[in-house]
């Protein structure tokens, strides 16, 4: 199979879950006790009023065609309006977007500086020291719940010794792109440590978890890698151990590192959820939090689709990824 | 089903493993706490006593300024027709009978920790079950019957796979509600507990029920079922090849009982393995909708956990001991599974021959 | 007759395993002529690949060459390695063993190379053919340029340039020079349409391809010694064939010298112009090729001998030997002759550890019959020997 129609098949195949993971949302209010318009209005409230409500939400109209507003609006970016804020719920859920995606993103990159080195050490420096504690620290780390590491890291970094704010985003990314741009150097440098500083507990609460798992598995796939004959064979040939080691084993020992990182990125995302709500971080997860406890049902919903939707999108890109450093794949 | 093979690989990766022997101690030892909190937990749970709110644990006290009024010569100053008050270093001390100390409303945490258990391995038992039923009937339809039913079935599972595990669990018991059973607590209700406890002058009063938090187990299940189904099915594709299995559906034996006869048993393996892993997964996520309050379970390690939070400052233990046991009970969980797949599928890790 | 290239002396290995001490490789004396191609021939598990790694040094944990020595003949490395190091210095050989570790592993490629029985897991699944040759040259290539740094511990070729190469596109540590050469090296061992070939990965090339991929790629550094673990024991009878005529005229060509491993007398019979035979980690019987198949002395190379239809003499066949090479687990092996529980001439003689007798100068033996004959009054009870 070719590259481009292993891609096309693949896409074709997300097409399908993205259709499925809709319906299973739009299928989640069926299943809640109660109706949407209970929310909106006091349980008292006059029939009339109560029968308009209902029908200006659209729930008096036949399933088909309720489930045909909801699936249409979608590719044109409408995931309809808060029950609460009368808003419409996309522009809700994309501004909130940014802070859940840093979030996400400074945690990746934390575990992956840290943990591929440390399953390359662990890897081979088998049974000394540094493998010992590598194995512990991963043991541990996957054990290990984030939000109770998030409370202990502000027990401990912020209120004991100051060292970090226990919570809040004073300023995002985008803040700080803007000042940029808008050529205020100092003040943009000046965001970008706060950011930092504010981002950091975070970020190390929710990539502990990753990296202790992509610490595992980079040290069994180096361990894996490092007893093949291939690399007898490269160092039968003369190559220096550092080019064995990292242009050949570490490379192949990657490959599938990357495809479970993809897979785990879902958790990624659940981990944010509620490393959001230990830092009272204003990104996706405190929204879903808050429209469950309000029962902004339309906003759950949208919260729902997008996080399943980026996820899916993601692995699809993380397949591609892989077929193309694992030419095997693509030829098989 | 598990052969005598199998057990002496798990002898011998016991013996050799340390790690292992950790975890299975640590396991045996919270299934043995939950099972017998009664006898053993010092208090009720729920029993408080606002006048020892948050005693710190044996070997820690704390100091804290507080505004007093102030005494002279055994009593009340008073100047200007105002009673004086002073600032005045308070000292709190841990005392035995609260070891680790107690929470913000003065309940005993160790007693919390020992019920703690008794919602975590409910709900990772009882989840993980659940999960395995679902996931392995799926898998192992799917997996026999192959074609447009795994196809269906399957891409269903993907479908599941979409959805962040925490992020469908908190929608769906936030959808849901908090559905809980109270059950009856056999060694209260028998009268076996009480009579031991006065038996050797401990309190009583312990809760007579156990609540089993039936939304969170369900959700939990439908949740992790897919982990189960693909186990379950990569099996049977695999098993329904073999040529005992062909020679058992020639002679007309029916699917039910090819699948039940045949791949089931030998499924049964990697699904233990599995299994395991499982349970502390299903444990962690507990504990986290338990933090976030969405379990409606009152005793838990999570909950107890975001209790604890408005406490950060001035007594760190209300969080910090129940989230030890979680890490503790779960890094149990992880050995034993490291030393079941180590036993029973030694191909997992490589070592390279000549 | 020539002068040996390698005299390898009480070369012994061990692996260090959870059951205890294995000793995969006990005490083993052999020499290969310059230009010669000795075989070590053994039934599975006798030790021969570890001897093999041995000798170029490859053996990884648990393992490790626990004793013995490893003279090669190098007069440059002998004059260098006189005044610094006399222990590890004889006339033109230098004892490999004790040179520094620097310097041991600069010998491989240009001095000793070695070839693989799987060809498939031999190479890189994830790196084209052309590129894993190019590296075999591009060691060599930057060896001559720089000898001393290659000789240092990382071989000139650090973490920094390793991160350089893998995130700078327009650095690789394989040169266009070395590319050229992976190609011309494609062609010399008979593989068509190298220009194109080079760029294809493992899996898109046949076993027999890529076996002489891989003998390409052992030639890169032009060694002395080339070691072939079972070059074509994966193969198809038909390409075996091939793969041995070519290795039999690269051997010509170049003037190197090869040590063969096999379990096969056929390729043996061949190939070799002298053999040891091996058996339990000991080589218990070696000698030039016609002395061994002509006149075996030892009832094991005599077993196996039988084992092989001898078409010119069908009427003189041994029994083929029953039962398995032990464990090599140091705490099981006999104080005895490590062949007697299947030999179906062991005596009370056997039960001790047997030295090598040399019969001739030229062939040697580990076994009592080199200085008696076999008397049935001495024979061991039968069911010592039946054991299994
Ligand atoms: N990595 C290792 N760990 C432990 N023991 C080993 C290891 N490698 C080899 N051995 C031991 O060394 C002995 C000899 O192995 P070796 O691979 O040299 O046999 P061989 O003669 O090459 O057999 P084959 O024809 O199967 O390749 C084996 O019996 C094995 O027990
Ligand atoms: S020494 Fe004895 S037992 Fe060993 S091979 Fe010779 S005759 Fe057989
Ligand atoms: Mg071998």
């Amino acid at each position: 199979m070719s590259l481009s129609r292993f891609l096309v098949k693949r896409s074709l195949q997300g097409l399908f879950v993205i259709w499925g993971v809709i319906t299973v949302v739009f299928g989640l209010r069926f299943i809640s006790p109660g109706d949407p318009a209970n929310v909106l209005l006091p349980p008292d409230v006059d029939p009339e009023v109560r029968a308009e409500v209902i029908a200006e939400l659209g729930l008096n109209e036949p399933l088909y065609v309720q489930y045909w507003d909801f699936i249409s609006g979608i590719p044109l970016g409408e995931l309809g309006n808060s029950l609460v804020t009368r808003t419409p719920v996309a522009a809700r859920v994309l501004a909130k977007l940014p802070a859940t995606l840093e979030l996400a993103i400074a945690a990746t990159i934390v575990a992956i500086v840290i943990a591929i080195p440390l399953g390359v050490i662990s890897a081979t420096r088998r049974h000394q020291p540094a493998d010992y504690g590598a194995t512990v620290f991963s043991l541990v780390g996957i054990s290990t719940p984030n939000f109770w590491l998030g409370v202990m890291l502000i027990i401990v970094l912020a209120v004991q010794f100051d060292l970090f704010p226990t919570s809040q985003r004073p300023i995002g990314v985008d803040g700080i792109v803007l000042l940029f741009v808008s050529g205020s150097l100092g003040e943009a440098v000046n965001g970008l440590t706060t950011w930092l500083w504010h981002i950091t507990l975070p970020a190390v609460t929710l990539g502990t978890y990753f990296t202790a798992l992509i610490t595992r598995l980079t040290r069994s796939g180096m361990l894996d890698q490092l007893g093949q004959t291939y690399v007898r064979a490269s160092r039968a040939k003369g190559l220096p151990e550092t080019l064995v080691r990292y242009k050949h084993a570490l490379r192949n020992t990657l490959i599938p590192v990357i495809t479970v990182i993809g897979l785990q990125l879902g958790t990624l995302i659940g981990g944010a959820v509620i490393t959001e709500a230990v830092f009272a971080w204003p990104g996706l997860g405190t929204l879903i939090i808050n429209s469950i406890n309000a029962r902004d049902w339309p906003v759950l919903q949208g919260s729902l689709i997008v996080v399943a939707v980026g996820f899916v999108l993601v692995n699809i890109l993380v397949d591609a990824l892989y077929a193309y450093v694992n030419p095997q794949v693509a030829y098989d | 089903m598990i052969s005598e093979r199998t057990l002496r690989n798990l002898r011998r990766e016991l013996r050799r493993s340390l790690l292992a022997k950790i975890g299975i101690v640590v396991v045996v030892f919270i299934l043995l706490m939950a099972v017998f909190a009664p006898f053993i937990s010092p208090y009720s749970p729920g029993k408080q006593n606002l006048d020892e709110a948050r005693l710190p644990p044996v070997g820690f006290s704390t100091a804290e300024t507080r505004e007093v009024t102030k005494m002279e010569n055994g009593s009340v100053v008073i100047e200007g027709g105002e009673v004086v008050t002073e600032e005045r270093t308070v000292y709190t001390n841990a005392t035995a009978a609260h070891p680790l100390g107690t929470d913000g409303n003065g309940r005993d945490i160790l007693s919390r920790v020992i019920y703690g258990a008794r919602t975590s391995i409910l709900v990772g038992i009882f989840g993980t079950s659940l999960a395995a039923l679902i996931g392995v009937l799926v898998g192992l339809t799917a997996g026999y019957y192959r074609g447009r039913v795994d196809d269906v079935l399957m891409r269903s599972a993907d479908i599941m796979l979409a959805f962040p595990s925490l992020v469908l669990a908190i929608a769906l018991v936030g959808v849901w509600g908090q559905a809980q059973a109270p059950i009856p607590d056999p060694f209260v209700v028998t009268g076996l507990a009480p009579a031991f406890r006065s038996a050797l002058g401990f309190t009583t009063g312990m809760p007579d029920t156990v609540v089993l938090p039936g939304t969170v187990i369900v959700v939990v299940a439908l949740v992790n079922w897919v982990w189960f189904a693909r186990v379950a099915r990569g099996e049977a594709l695999s098993i329904r090849e073999e040529e005992y299995v062909k020679a058992a559906r020639a002679l007309g034996a029916s699917d039910g009982w090819t699948v039940l006869r045949h791949v089931l048993p030998n499924a049964i393996t990697p699904i233990l393995v599995l299994a395991t892993i499982q349970v502390a997964a299903i444990i962690l996520l507990e504990s986290a909708l338990s933090f976030l309050g969405f379990s409606g379970a009152d005793v838990s390690w999570g909950f107890d956990i975001a209790l604890g939070r408005q406490y950060q400052s001035t007594a760190w233990w209300i969080s910090t001991i129940p989230g030890l046991a979680i890490v503790i009970t779960v890094v149990g969980l992880n050995l034993v599974g490291d030393w079941l797949r180590d036993a029973l599928d030694p191909g997992i890790e490589g070592e390279g021959g000549v | 007759m020539a002068e040996p290239i390698l005299k390898i002396r009480d070369l012994s290995t061990s692996f260090f395993t959870e059951e205890g001490k294995v000793n995969a490789v006990d005490s083993v004396t052999f020499d290969v002529e310059d230009g010669e191609i000795f075989g070590i021939v053994g039934e599975s598990g006798s030790g021969k690949s570890v001897t093999a790694l041995s000798v170029i040094d490859l053996i990884d944990s648990p393992g490790r060459v626990t004793g013995g020595e490893v003279w090669y003949r190098n007069a440059d490395l002998a004059e260098e390695f006189r005044g610094s190091r006399p222990e590890a210095v004889d006339g033109d050989f230098v004892d490999v063993r004790r040179l520094p570790k620097g310097v041991r592993r600069s010998l491989r490629g240009p001095s000793f190379s070695m070839i693989f029985q799987d060809a498939m897991s031999s190479f890189n699944p994830s790196i084209t053919v052309g590129e894993q040759i190019a590296e075999a040259v591009e060691v060599q290539r930057r060896a001559r340029a720089n000898p001393r740094r290659t000789r240092s511990r990382t071989q000139g070729y650090g973490l920094g340039s390793a991160i350089l190469d893998t995130f700078l596109p327009n650095r690789d540590y394989v040169s266009n020079k070395s590319m050229d050469r992976a190609v011309e090296l494609l062609d010399q061992v008979g593989i068509p349409d190298p220009e194109d070939r080079a760029e294809e990965y493992p899996h898109q090339f046949s076993g027999g391809m890529l076996q002489r991929a891989m003998i390409a790629q052992a030639l890169a550094g032009e060694p002395d010694i080339l070691v072939a673990d079972e070059p074509t024991t994966a193969l198809d009878v038909t390409i075996q064939a091939q793969i041995l005529n070519l290795l039999r005229d690269l051997q010509e060509q170049e003037g190197m010298s090869i040590l063969m491993i096999t379990h096969n007398l056929g390729v043996i019979a061949r190939m070799c112009d002298r053999v040891g035979v091996m058996y339990a980690g000991e080589i218990v019987e070696r000698g030039p090729l016609g002395d061994i198949f002509e006149n075996p002395v030892h009832p094991y190379t005599q077993g196996l001998l039988g084992s092989v239809p001898d078409i010119d003499d069908p009427s003189d066949r041994l029994e083929p030997i029953t039962g398995n090479v032990p464990s090599l687990l140091e705490s099981e092996m006999p104080n005895a002759c490590y062949f007697a529980d299947r030999c179906p001439k062991a005596m009370t003689d056997c039960m001790t550890r047997i030295p090598e007798y040399d019969l001739d100068g030229r062939h040697s033996v580990r076994c009592v019959l080199a200085e008696r004959e076999y008397d049935e009054a001495d024979a061991l009870e039968q069911e010592v020997m039946a054991d299994d």
